[in-house]
């Protein structure tokens, strides 16, 4: 029941939200036109020419959490499988192993010196071989760690090649806008869907938004993240992917997933009352399709000869979703190829 | 107050040491260092009750995804309908005071104003601490400092009544995100409860200091004394530090200063350096006399002296000096050079080693002793396990290209609970069944103690365990709902609550019933092991004791 | 029994002076911590701080033939009335040599409103090595209603960045600015605005 309350007040603050921002971001861009329309109409992104581009359908258990999961999302990132890797083969095994040591000694202590089992209590209060050991090991443990550790961290803050997108990524209170200043500059507000209108386009309450974020699929991509009023964070979990967005100031990071499909995240900085509904989208497509996703938003393709290149690398599978008004089931094939393959 | 002036005279006429004060006097101007301990510790029971109370709405909450109650909720409080925005912030309402109160009005009271103001001075042989009026004003200016706090959720705070910015205070949230009165009141709560701990931490050190029984020596003292004696000094150095903060904070949301408001040039990362300046030390603040506790409580049972003592008293000093050098591995999402982020790193995974010392040193204070398992003793073993789990998956957070995931998720309120709801508040209950029948004079039941444990322990751990999962699927915190992929663990986690209350209502039970008829305590109900000079005092001690200062061979 | 009393509560006096005298010097920490982590980022170009440098200090650069780019990205404030974009998105320079790059700013109300700007760069690394010789985010800017105005940023890339293994890397650096209104129109500290 309260559900459908809760509904329909979002379905009214996602009107006034973005109407608001379009207010104070009056600008002449041509971003303003596409955020007003897509205002208006919840389902904004059904506004794009579907000739050029239809929402992909996300693969279930891909990209978001899984009901009664434990472990981490599944990685579609290179430094996110580093980390994965990290976390379930070095620091996990510490863990466990860690607790279970001292689990066990102290079952040993409890059996071995009860005082039914030992009436007599020893006077020893000093080993200092002992104790060097005690603090040797962890640090040799901790060593072990932190080599992975570090060389991960330095992956992470590879700076993105000369080429690369940018997405300039900014939270608001309480939506995300997404402009690609090497596309024209257009705008994209994002915004949580209703949950009736999640349930319709077959995603998950909470997690889908009207206008997603789209980027081409292997590259990477520079995220420039900032915010208009506090702090926000944005975060991808399925790609190891999180960094605050600062009002007053920019932030960088590369981001590349490498496999096309639906990755959704959520704010992670609290932000206020709607905190918790403001989530984040991003569809990977071919460069192709991101093409046309650019061309569907009014965008201008940056450089010709990038996109043959990709051309030649994507799937077939892609050259005949550009023909087809039948885009879902075409491009959910090669996704489901593709996790195939990370399995 | 005439009467600490005339205590002497009243030597001179009764020479009965267990001569008090009338009820008022007693209670309210109170200047015995057991009579405030008695008064913090009441203190923290009732915030504990009600930091509680707010921890099972939010379970309850999110027992299901949905909001099922929350609206309700707030259109209670604020006594008109609420709006769904309204509803929201009421869980951030919730989730700020539950951390406020529990870090500020229940586990520092509970350990440093209670058990510290108890038996800091008898453990060193003082008859009371150095500065009793100002112990005095400590305890009451933590009252004001409380209301002020829950008063807070009454006022306009923004989106609606009260502050909603999480216990960390993060700006702009706190400034120009939480218009209305409730934020100010909060935070002029924190500058009065810091203040309290200020004064009760130089009044430690001082009477650690200066008043110590003669022969006595810095490295004779019981570790409970060094654990109090090293809180004291982080106290001084870190809440400075918060209220400095705090105050920037105030001055900015009303007087038009802008340190951290990029308007005008500030920056809002600078309070989060700030702020973890003081927060990183405050978690080692909040479980430093647990391991206080847990030594002496583990030596006593096993009837051996404390292995290593003297890598234990110094463990926890480099805990608490390297605690002030690894504050922005709570910042490795604001963007951080690649450096920095590595230096933090590699400084908050050293705090493992000294930690590491502490449970090896209990682990063998226990090898080669005569154990047994009364209730202290499960609450102190039940505490060294739970604390390991919780200090590794500390060593999984300090890696900053893992925490990339982890920030901010249900990971990391799995994490802390363990380290602090397992684990300061564990030691707490070891401390309050090794002492209140010294404190209270009468034992409780040993059967509803360990009934207490038992339940207890399978609560806790079924409510945060199940967190790791939800924070690795990637659950951030501080969310009123969330998608039905959650559901299955926070329902298991709700559930978790639910066994912890049994527990919890079993352990009023048992106080009640040992206050009511409980046996009278003898001086030293727990034998040979118990070699502190408390437990050289009847139970309870007489009002004014060690009025010959006792002699430490 | 007098005398170690007096003694004694002596002591206590001492020691809690110095207790206090520890407090109040991490209290003044503390407030000072506002212009230390100002001069801090200055000086390390930590969090992207950009450096400030003269005409004098930049004549000396030597220019190399190594290219950058540099991208100008712009932020307004909610509360600023104006549009405020840079002229050219990206700009391609040669590390070491100086160059221009235009922001216009114009005033979309009715009245006459001052605005002020934060800036930084990204990668925060790059910030120390990232000079500007001339901008208009150091003073504040008072635009009257409707009126539009070119804001050059004069600056250049320290060569140093080429030889530091933190930055050598980096391809682009991005120069962000955020446009305030100016609180109550008044000029603001330089102190803590300008750098």
């Amino acid at each position: 029941m309260t559900h459908y309350v809760k509904a329909w007040i979002l379905a009214l603050g996602l009107i006034l939200a973005p109407t608001a921002a379009l207010a104070q971001e009056a600008g002449p861009e041509p971003a303003a036109t596409e955020a007003g329309a897509s205002a208006e109409d919840t389902a904004g992104s059904d506004g794009l020419d579907p000739d050029l581009y239809t929402p992909m359908k996300p693969t279930p258990g891909i990209g978001m959490p899984v009901d009664g999961g434990i472990d981490f999302q599944q990685q579609f990132s290179e430094t996110g499988k580093d980390a994965h890797w990290i976390n379930n083969v070095i620091l996990v095994p510490m863990m466990f192993g860690v607790s279970l040591f001292v689990l066990g000694l102290l079952f040993w202590v409890i059996v071995k010196f009860r005082r039914g089992a030992n009436p007599e209590p020893s006077k020893t209060t000093h080993n200092t071989f002992i104790e060097v050991v005690w603090t040797v090991i962890p640090v040799l443990i901790l060593l072990v760690i932190a080599v992975p550790s570090i060389s991960l961290l330095a992956k992470q803050f590879e700076p993105a090649p000369e080429d690369a997108l940018t997405v300039k990524v900014t939270g608001y209170q309480w939506y995300w806008g997404y402009s690609y200043p090497d596309n024209g500059d257009f705008e994209v507000i994002s915004s949580m869907l209703p949950e009736e209108e999640a349930d319709k386009r077959g995603e998950p309450y909470q997690l889908a938004v009207d206008n997603r974020m789209v980027i081409p699929v292997g590259k990477p991509v520079k995220l420039l993240i900032t915010a208009a009023d506090v702090i926000h964070s944005f975060s991808i979990p399925a790609a190891w992917f999180k960094l605050d967005a600062v009002p007053g100031r920019i932030n960088e990071k590369v981001l590349q997933i490498d496999r096309e499909g639906v990755y959704y995240g959520q704010c992670s900085e609290l932000c206020g009352a709607r905190h918790g509904f403001m989530p984040i989208t991003v569809e990977v497509l071919s460069e192709d399709k991101f093409n046309d996703w650019v061309r569907a938003n009014g965008g201008t393709v940056k450089g010709g000869g990038e996109a043959e290149v990709a051309d030649a690398e994507g799937a077939p599978a892609e050259t005949a979703a550009d023909a087809t008004g039948d885009e879902n089931a075409t491009e959910t094939a090669p996704a489901e190829e593709a996790v195939a393959a990370t399995n | 107050m005439t009467t600490i002036a005339a205590d002497g005279h009243l030597d001179d006429h009764a020479h009965d040491a267990d001569h008090k004060p009338a009820f008022f006097q007693r209670w309210f101007m109170s200047t015995n260092h057991k009579d405030i301990g008695t008064l913090y510790l009441i203190f923290a029971i009732v915030a504990g009750i009600i930091g509680g109370a707010i921890s099972g709405l939010m379970r309850l909450e999110l027992a299901e995804p949905g909001i099922q109650y929350l609206q309700a909720w707030a259109s209670m409080h604020q006594g008109s309908a609420a709006s769904m925005d309204q509803a929201y912030h009421l869980w951030n309402v919730l989730i700020t005071a539950h951390g406020l109160i529990m870090v500020f009005f229940m586990v520092m009271p509970a350990m440093i104003g209670g058990f510290g103001n108890w038996f800091v001075p008898l453990m060193i042989g003082a008859p009371d601490m150095a500065f009793p009026r100002m112990n005095n004003i400590s305890f009451w200016l933590l009252v004001p400092a409380f209301l002020l706090l829950l008063g807070s959720t009454f006022v306009p705070g923004g989106t609606g009544l009260g502050a909603g910015t999480g216990w960390t205070v993060y700006a702009p949230l706190s400034t120009s995100g939480s218009i209305g009165p409730a934020m100010d009141m909060a935070i002029l709560s924190l500058h009065l409860a810091g203040a309290s701990s200020i004064l009760g931490a130089i009044n430690f050190i001082t009477t650690i200091f200066n008043m110590r029984a003669p022969g006595m020596t810095l490295h004779k003292m019981p570790l409970f004394v060094w654990s109090v004696l090293v809180t004291a000094f982080l106290l001084l150095l870190a809440l400075p530090v918060l209220a400095a903060a705090i105050t920037m904070l105030l001055t900015d949301r009303n007087f038009g200063t802008t340190f951290f408001d990029a308007a005008g040039g500030g920056d809002p990362v600078l309070y989060q350096h700030l702020f973890w300046f003081f927060g990183h030390p405050e978690v080692y603040i909040m479980i430093l006399p647990g391991f206080g506790m847990v030594s002496q409580i583990v030596s006593t049972f096993a009837r051996k002296p404390v292995f290593g003592y003297l890598g234990m008293a110094y463990a926890m000093v480099a805990i608490g000096v390297v605690g002030f050098v690894v504050w922005a591995h709570h910042m490795f999402t604001t963007g951080m050079s690649v450096n920095v982020k590595m230096y933090f790193t590699a400084a908050t995974m050293v705090i493992a080693v000294p930690t590491g010392i502490k449970i090896f040193s209990w682990i063998a204070t226990m090898w080669g002793g005569s154990m047994t398992f009364k209730t202290p003793m499960v609450w102190a073993l039940g505490f060294i396990f739970m604390f390991t789990v919780g200090g590794v998956t500390g060593v999984v957070l300090a890696n900053g290209g893992v925490d990339d995931n982890l920030h901010d998720t249900y990971y990391v309120v799995a994490h802390f609970h363990y380290v602090l709801s397992l684990g300061a508040v564990f030691s707490i209950f070891a401390g309050f069944y090794y002492w209140f029948p010294k404190m209270s004079g009468r034992h409780y039941s040993e059967l509803l103690g360990q009934l207490h444990f038992w339940i207890f322990f399978i609560g806790v751990n079924i409510l945060f365990f199940p967190q790791h999962f939800l924070g690795q699927q990637g659950m951030p915190r501080r969310y009123a709902d969330y998608p039905e992929q959650f559901a299955y663990w926070n329902q298991i986690s709700s559930l978790g609550y639910a066994v912890m209350l049994v527990g919890v209502v079993i352990f009023f039970v048992n106080i009640g019933w040992s206050l009511v008829a409980g046996r009278k305590a003898e001086g030293n109900y727990w034998g040979e092991g118990a070699t502190t000079l408390e437990w050289t005092l009847s139970s309870p001690p007489p009002f004014h004791q060690f009025e010959t200062l006792p002699q430490i061979k | 029994m007098d005398a170690t009393q007096t003694s004694l509560s002596e002591k206590n006096r001492r020691s809690a002076i110095a207790a206090g005298m520890l407090v109040l010097g991490m209290l003044g920490l503390g407030y000072a911590s506002v212009p230390l982590y100002e001069i801090f980022c200055r000086v390390t170009g930590y969090g992207g701080t950009t450096q400030r440098v003269g005409e004098v200090q930049a004549a000396t650069i030597k220019t190399t033939s190594t290219a950058m780019s540099v991208r100008f990205d712009s932020n307004v404030n909610s509360a600023l009335p104006w549009t405020f974009r840079p002229e050219q998105a990206v700009d391609k320079v040669s590390v070491g040599a100086r160059d221009m790059a235009i922001y216009i700013a114009k005033n979309e109300s009715s009245e006459p409103v001052v605005g002020t700007a934060t800036f930084n760069v990204t990668p925060v690394q790059a910030g120390k090595y990232f000079n500007k010789v001339q901008c208009f985010c150091f003073t504040e800017q008072s635009l009257k209603p409707g009126q539009t105005m070119r804001m050059p940023v004069l600056y250049y890339v320290d060569p140093a960045i080429l030889d530091d293994p933190e930055t050598k890397d980096i391809k682009e650096i991005t120069l962000s600015y955020t446009f305030y209104r100016s609180k109550d129109g008044k000029a603001v500290d330089p102190a803590i605005s300008g750098s």
